[in-house]
């Protein structure tokens, strides 16, 4: 454990270095949180509650939003694909860890800096629009939250190693995570607005897929909008897609690395 | 020739570029789809109506598109100064921020830019949003202007890159900025709109041509958001001169 340990510690080491990039990043994060809390206040106005949502449950939708993006989406295994393409994986097998082990410590290490720094980034948004938001009553939806944020967290990690290593097959490894990594899981996650506002048809297919268990899911269960037996029937989904994902992984990871000439590298 | 090039090195692997062309397709589908239930359901947005609304959304696309189309090349230049081949394109009988700006228009934007212009004119006809030929006009006009400020703002990323060798994150922190006028600008409370009018321009860049359009700016303010394109493009390029001064070649 403490070799994982020590490669969060330099991962941290390793953001950090680069504080000028680090900054910049923070306040673009910054400034889309600001984007989205003043569109949302325009569209509602003087509107207590518009597309089943009121006020402060949208406006914890944005904050959930900007917290979620960094815990449960932030990550760094997406580098993977280009050590496969690269041939430096070769330097990151010989070393003494596993390779999930590796890529997960790393990924915690951007989760961790990310949602300290969103925390900061919300409470200043939060003074600065004076922004009421929704705080679940019972004390039972923090903890299933939490169990939701966990699975979320650990299928997404999977979902972005499946995307890496599709890097062992073909050299469009960045087409694919900007396709699938990135347009698809920012409009079907839910991360830049409730996928609920959009048609029926549109959220029924949403739903087959994986990206809606990430963030909309445990935000719709942070603002007490589902029912226990959908909450039941998101949480079997859920661990379905997380198992899904966990075998997926294995198997291409175990055919990918045969197939690795390590060009380059 | 350079453009043709470009071109015909993007559209060598096709798997890439169909992924990309359903991804800015999906994009800008979706989008419009959650921008037209939003704004229909709340009625308007701010003093806006609905198809207003979708228009400012209609056109930050085009200019968004358009710039990703132009200035491409920018996203590349930084490991062309690492690499010291810069230097190669200094030699080339062309201005020296040619191939930093210029240097790989990207097709897949101008592939996508033809069904979407289309679109947006049959939008604004069927929605009767021009309100004249004189409005049309300066909607052209603003839209010249908002490409000669975004080729300031990339040809001062270029520079920067000259001087302290990163870019990449100030290519995403414009991207990011510009975002912001996805909406009409006017939505934003009044110190956040001082600063998108007068520190980063992404009023006079998104906002102000689609307000040209639908007659809302007119007359003598259109010269002097053109004046300012014009005095923004002036600055970009003294600075510009002034990092190749410093550019030492070192990686060569």
């Amino acid at each position: 454990m403490r070799k994982y340990f020590r490669i969060i510690v330099l991962s941290l080491e390793e953001t950090l270095t680069y504080r000028f990039n680090f900054l910049i990043s923070r306040f673009r994060s910054f400034i889309s949180t600001v984007a989205l809390v003043v569109f949302w206040q325009a569209v509602y106005g003087d509107k207590l509650s518009i597309l089943g949502y009121d006020k402060p449950q949208m406006m914890a939708y944005v904050i959930g939003i900007a917290i979620l993006k960094n815990f449960v989406l932030g990550t760094k295994s997406a580098d993977l694909a280009g050590q496969i393409r690269s041939g430096e994986l070769s330097r990151t097998l010989v070393k003494p860890w596993k390779m999930i082990g590796y890529w997960l410590s790393r990924d915690l290490a951007e989760k961790f800096i990310g949602v300290i720094f969103s925390i900061l980034e919300i409470f200043l948004v939060v003074k600065l629009f004076n922004i009421a938001f929704y705080l679940p009553k019972e004390a039972s939806t923090y903890l299933l939250f939490s169990v939701f944020i966990l699975l979320s967290t650990f299928t997404y990690f999977l979902v972005s190693m499946i995307l890496s290593v599709s890097g062992f097959w073909t050299e469009d490894v960045w087409a694919t995570r900007w396709l699938f990594g990135i347009i698809f899981l920012e409009f079907m996650s839910g991360s830049l607005f409730p996928i609920d506002v959009l048609p029926k048809t549109l959220v029924t297919i949403f739903n087959l897929t994986p990206f809606p268990y990430l963030i909309f899911y445990p935000i719709k269960i942070w603002n007490e909008q589902l029912g226990s037996s959908e909450i039941t029937r998101i949480f079997l989904i859920t661990l379905f897609w997380l198992f899904l994902s966990w075998f997926v992984y294995r198997k291409l990871w175990s055919q990918g690395i045969k197939k690795f000439g390590a060009y380059g590298g | 020739m350079v453009s043709g090039l470009a071109a015909q090195s993007q559209l060598l692997t096709n798997r890439s570029g169909i992924l990309f062309i359903t991804g800015k397709v999906v994009r800008f589908v979706l989008y419009f789809i959650f921008l037209y239930g939003v704004i229909k359901s709340a009625n308007g947005l701010t003093g806006f109506s609905l198809d207003q609304a979708v228009l400012f959304f209609l056109i930050f696309s085009l200019v968004d598109t358009l710039a990703q189309f132009l200035f491409r090349g920018v996203y590349r230049f930084r490991s062309s100064v690492v690499s010291g081949s810069f230097d190669l394109d200094l030699l080339k009988p062309l201005p020296a921020l040619f191939y930093p700006v210029f240097g790989w228009m990207d097709i897949l934007d101008a592939i996508t830019l033809v069904p979407f212009i289309g679109y947006m004119a049959y939008f604004i006809i069927s929605h009767g949003l021009a309100v004249s030929l004189i409005s049309l006009a300066g909607f052209i006009l603003m839209i010249i202007n908002s490409l000669l400020i975004a080729f300031a703002f990339h040809l001062f990323i270029c520079s920067v890159c000259i001087i302290t060798l990163s870019i990449d994150y100030l290519t995403w922190l414009y991207r990011d900025l510009t975002a912001l006028g996805r909406f009409p600008t006017d939505i934003y409370p009044n110190k956040i709109r001082f600063i998108l009018t007068f520190i980063v321009p992404v009023t006079v860049l998104m906002t102000i041509p689609a307000k040209a359009l639908l007659g809302m700016v007119t007359g003598w303010s259109l010269f002097v958001y053109f004046a300012f394109g014009i005095v923004t493009v002036y600055l970009s390029l003294r600075f510009w001169q002034f990092a190749l001064k410093k550019y030492s070649s070192a990686s060569s």
